[in-house]
Order: structure tokens, then sequence, then C-alpha cells
């Protein structure tokens, strides 16, 4: 994989092991967004240094069309045209229907669905003119399934999974693919989406038949995937990267340690 | 015929097409009914004509949905004057009919806060009423487009996308207060009666089609051999509003007489 691979929140954990995995496994150069200046975009960015790679870090506004416009100037000129993009991004906060905050729910849409269409319309544009491309939203099974505490979040996912498809369409026939992929449960998601009126994340760990959660590094290893040539004919997908999490159903026979059978 | 005497219903959008014929069908089932309108007020004092015509009881309230001082004077309009607000039916959507590369920020941000805040806004407002009620119904008018792309308007889908869940979020967040939420996804409807040509939900090349061609034609695209009528949409809405639907929430219905089957 040659070109310039741009990942969103780069310096975020997920942001850290897709950058660690394209950088390993790719000639690519890097568009990196987040805080350049953060401890922790250094830890992407020295990623990309072991491989030999040029990168470009950048804190610009996502869901700036003219800003996002002028990362891509910059980068054409200093890496070569994007071939993939990976928007990559996952701030959910409590929030409820019956008496959220609109400046909240307008952050939290912006941050995931705008930011995603911003993106997807410059980058999107690019490689339609160049004819080849990949998109990788990295999106959530809640995009599907409820959170019951961040309805926000989730009606954020619902909507990039329809840009995605209606992207799959349009960039399709100039030789774009996009994708999806719905990652399911990593460690601590049971406090990330705490909830008074859903169970899902109770006993989570089990509710993945082989009692195994996710990591990021499985979500590179999905992204890496989807941006390749070998997945030259998934376009539109929503890949669901879960181990199963959301086919449980009563829970009655869960894969559950000794430890856990005497608790 | 199911019986709604006595309930009192907001419908949004009700000045044309789909809302029209909720609200409509609503009332024939015996509900008050609030008709929501923005710029459509001819529309709205028709849908009124009309349901005045059935022997109904019915009132009008302009709000702009993308506002939240608005939506709240309305559900106060509608609760002072009929004293409380049992459904809700949530349909004030816009369409722009835009492509990837045409939309600029104003018409994205316009699109999802109209159908995205502005949905749930609404159902914030009459989350009270309901409440203090102890029981309501909300439905969501969605399109099949909540799944099913549109190939011409992408932020379109994406609200719709997000409708998807706002529905499942609040039915498991309001089933507490016996409060259920349901989504219809009507595909195409004839709603252009006065133009002749349906709007809203196909392209107009696309509906141009489905309503001056031939039946063998039609049924390319359509099995029924049809499109949707608005008063198909309000059957349904009727029902959902009804206690015959006491144990569905979070539920969508796919209303496009199988085209989406195609």
């Amino acid at each position: 994989m040659t070109g310039t691979v741009m990942i969103t929140d780069a310096d975020s954990d997920s942001g850290i092991a897709l950058v660690r995995r394209f950088a390993s496994d790719t000639g690519a150069n890097f568009i990196l967004c987040g805080n350049p200046g953060g401890e922790r975009m250094q830890a992407a960015l020295s990623a990309c240094r072991s491989a030999g790679v040029r990168t470009m870090a950048t804190d610009a506004s996502l869901c700036s069309p003219a800003a996002v416009d002028a990362v891509l100037q910059e980068a054409l000129e200093r890496l070569g045209p994007v071939t993939v993009l990976i928007h990559n991004r996952r701030c959910a906060a409590p929030i409820r229907v019956e008496d959220g905050e609109e400046a909240a729910f307008l952050r939290m849409l912006d941050a995931h669905a705008k930011s995603a269409f911003v993106c997807t319309q410059a980058v999107g544009r690019q490689m339609a003119e160049a004819g080849t491309g990949s998109i990788v939203f990295a999106s959530s099974i809640h995009a599907e399934k409820p959170t019951g505490s961040s309805f926000a979040y989730s009606v954020s996912q619902g909507a990039i999974k329809m840009l995605a498809k209606e992207a799959a369409l349009t960039l399709g026939r100039s030789g774009v693919r996009v994708n999806t992929i719905e990652m399911g449960p990593v460690e601590g998601d049971d406090e990330r989406f705490r909830s008074d009126v859903a169970t899902q994340y109770r006993d989570y760990r089990f509710k993945v038949p082989n009692a195994e959660l996710g990591s990021w590094e499985d979500l590179a290893a999905c992204a890496l995937f989807l941006a390749s040539s070998e997945a030259r004919y998934v376009n539109g997908a929503d890949l669901r990267l879960d181990g199963g999490f959301v086919l449980h159903y009563l829970d009655h026979k869960m894969k559950r340690g000794q430890q856990h059978r005497e608790g | 015929m199911t019986d709604l005497s006595g309930r009192i219903a907001l419908v949004t959008g009700a000045g044309t097409g789909i809302g029209k014929g909720i609200a409509i069908e609503l009332a024939a089932c015996g509900a008050k009914v609030a008709i929501h309108y923005n710029s459509s007020d001819a529309g709205a004092k028709d849908t009124e004509a009309r349901i005045r015509a059935l022997g109904g009881e019915c009132m009008l309230v302009q709000a702009d949905v993308s506002r939240k001082q608005e939506i709240d004077r309305m559900a106060e309009q509608v609760i002072e004057r009929f004293g409380g607000i049992d459904i809700l039916v949530n349909n004030a959507a816009l369409q722009m009919n835009i492509g990837l590369f045409e939309y600029d920020e104003s018409a994205y941000d316009q699109l999802m806060h109209v159908n995205l805040k502005g949905y749930w806004q609404c159902m914030q407002a009459v989350i009270p009423s309901m409440k203090a009620r102890g029981k309501g119904r909300i439905v969501i008018i969605s399109s099949v487009h909540s799944k099913r792309p549109t190939d011409f308007d992408p932020v379109y889908a994406m609200t719709k996308g997000g409708m998807r869940m706002l529905c499942r979020e609040s039915a498991l967040e309001l089933a507490r207060y016996n409060i259920t939420v349901n989504a219809v996804e009507p595909g195409a409807v004839d709603v252009g009666k006065k133009s002749g040509k349906p709007r809203d939900i196909i392209p107009d090349e696309v509906a141009g089609e489905a309503v001056t061609k031939p039946r063998d034609v039609l049924l390319r695209k359509f099995p029924m051999g049809r499109i949707g009528l608005p008063q198909d949409v309000g059957q349904l809405v009727c029902y959902l509003s009804s206690d015959a639907s006491d144990f569905m929430t979070g539920s969508a219905i796919r209303l496009d007489g199988a085209s989406m089957l195609f």
C-alpha cells in the first residue's frame, strides 16, 4: 500500500494502534489528526519514524470544510494524495433523550457525524479524481444497538452508517471503496456506557461467546484489510467486529471461568 | 376502525403530504389533532378544513422545529388548548436532493437541525405531559433510507440513519414511563396531488415516472403496482397510536409495498 493514510484522532488509544499497524505493514505516509504537541501524538509519530515514513500532524478542525481542504492541500504538496482515510473517533458521553442539553447533543453529533461528512466530502473528491482510494469508518456496534446511556452517540453512529452507504455508491463509481467497522466491546466499555436502562454491558466479557474482549489491535487489523487491495470487492459493508457480542440471547450459556462461576 | 377518541395528537409537518394524511386519519379515528406547520399555512388550513368536514376537532400551531424555543411554545399551546398530549407524530423533515459534493456546511447543518435535533426536541417537549398522563405514543416518520441509501441526498439518509437510533434509544429510555416509540419507514409516497407529482421521498425524475407510467412499468420498481399514499402511512400511525400496539416499542416498520425487496 502506497500513498498517504489519513487517520483522525491518531493520538487516541485506537488511533495509536491504527498508526502502528499501518506504519509497520505499509510504506504509506501519514496525516495524523489530533494534538500535534501532545505526548500521545509522540507515540504515533515515533511509530512512523521507526518505519521511516513521512508524516504531518495537524489539529485542524475536522468539522470545517476549509480547514480540511487546507490540510489536504498541504499534504498533497508534502506527502502526496490521500489513498486511505480512516475516520476514527469515539467520544461517548452520557446524555439522555429526556433531559439532554442541546449544546451537548450538537457537540456529539458534530464530533462524529459532521467530521465524518466533511472528511468524506473533501477526501472523497480527491480520491474520485484519482480513481482510487479506500475510506474506513471505525464506528461502533452502537450504530445498531442502543446504548441506553448516550443517545447522541448512537444517533451519530447511525448517521455515519448511512453516510458510508451513500458514499459507497457515489464514490464507488469512481473506484473508491467505503466501508464501516462496527467495533464491539473493549475493556472499559461497561463504564463508558454505564446505563440505568440497558443491561447489555452487564457481564459483557462473557456475552462474547469466547469470553474475550476485543482490542484496538483487532480494529487496526480489520481496517488494514479493508484499506488493502485484498478487499477490492468489499464496498458499502458494515463489518461487525465484536466476537459475536451482539448475538447474545438470554445469556444462559455464557462461557464463564471457574472463578466467575463460583463468584 | 381504531378508536382514538379522547386522545390528543400533535402531528408535525401536517400541512402537506404524509403529515396531512396522518392528521386526517388520526382525526377520523376520533383523536383531537394539533396540526403543526412552519411555512405551509395554506396547506395546514386545508388539513384543518378536511378534519372539520369529518366532524373532528383540531387546532393549528406554527413553529420552526429547528428552534427549541418554538418547539416548546408549540407544545405549550397544544397543552393549553387540549389539556395534554398523548400522541406525537414526528414528521416535519427536510430533504434537499443535493449530491455529496454539492452540499455546503449550512445545508448540512440545516438538515441535521430540523430532521434530527428537531425530532428529538419535539420528543423532549411532550415527554412531561405524557409522563403526567401515565402513557404516551411517539411515532417517528422515517424512511426506507434509514437503511437503504438514496443515491441523491447523502445527508438526508444520514438523518434517517440517526432517526433509526433515536427511535431505539428513546424506546429503551422512555419504556419506564409507559411511552412507546416506533418508526414508520415509508418508501415512495404520492404526496403531490396538487402539482401532479410526488415530492419529498424520491427525486423528480423517478417520481414523475412513478405517477405517470403505466402499471407494467411501475411494476419494475413497485411490486404492488403503485406507490404509497399518505393515508397508507396514516393508518399505520393510527395503529401505533392505539392501545392495540401496547407492547410494540423500538420497532421500525417498512411501509413500501415491498419495493425495497428489489
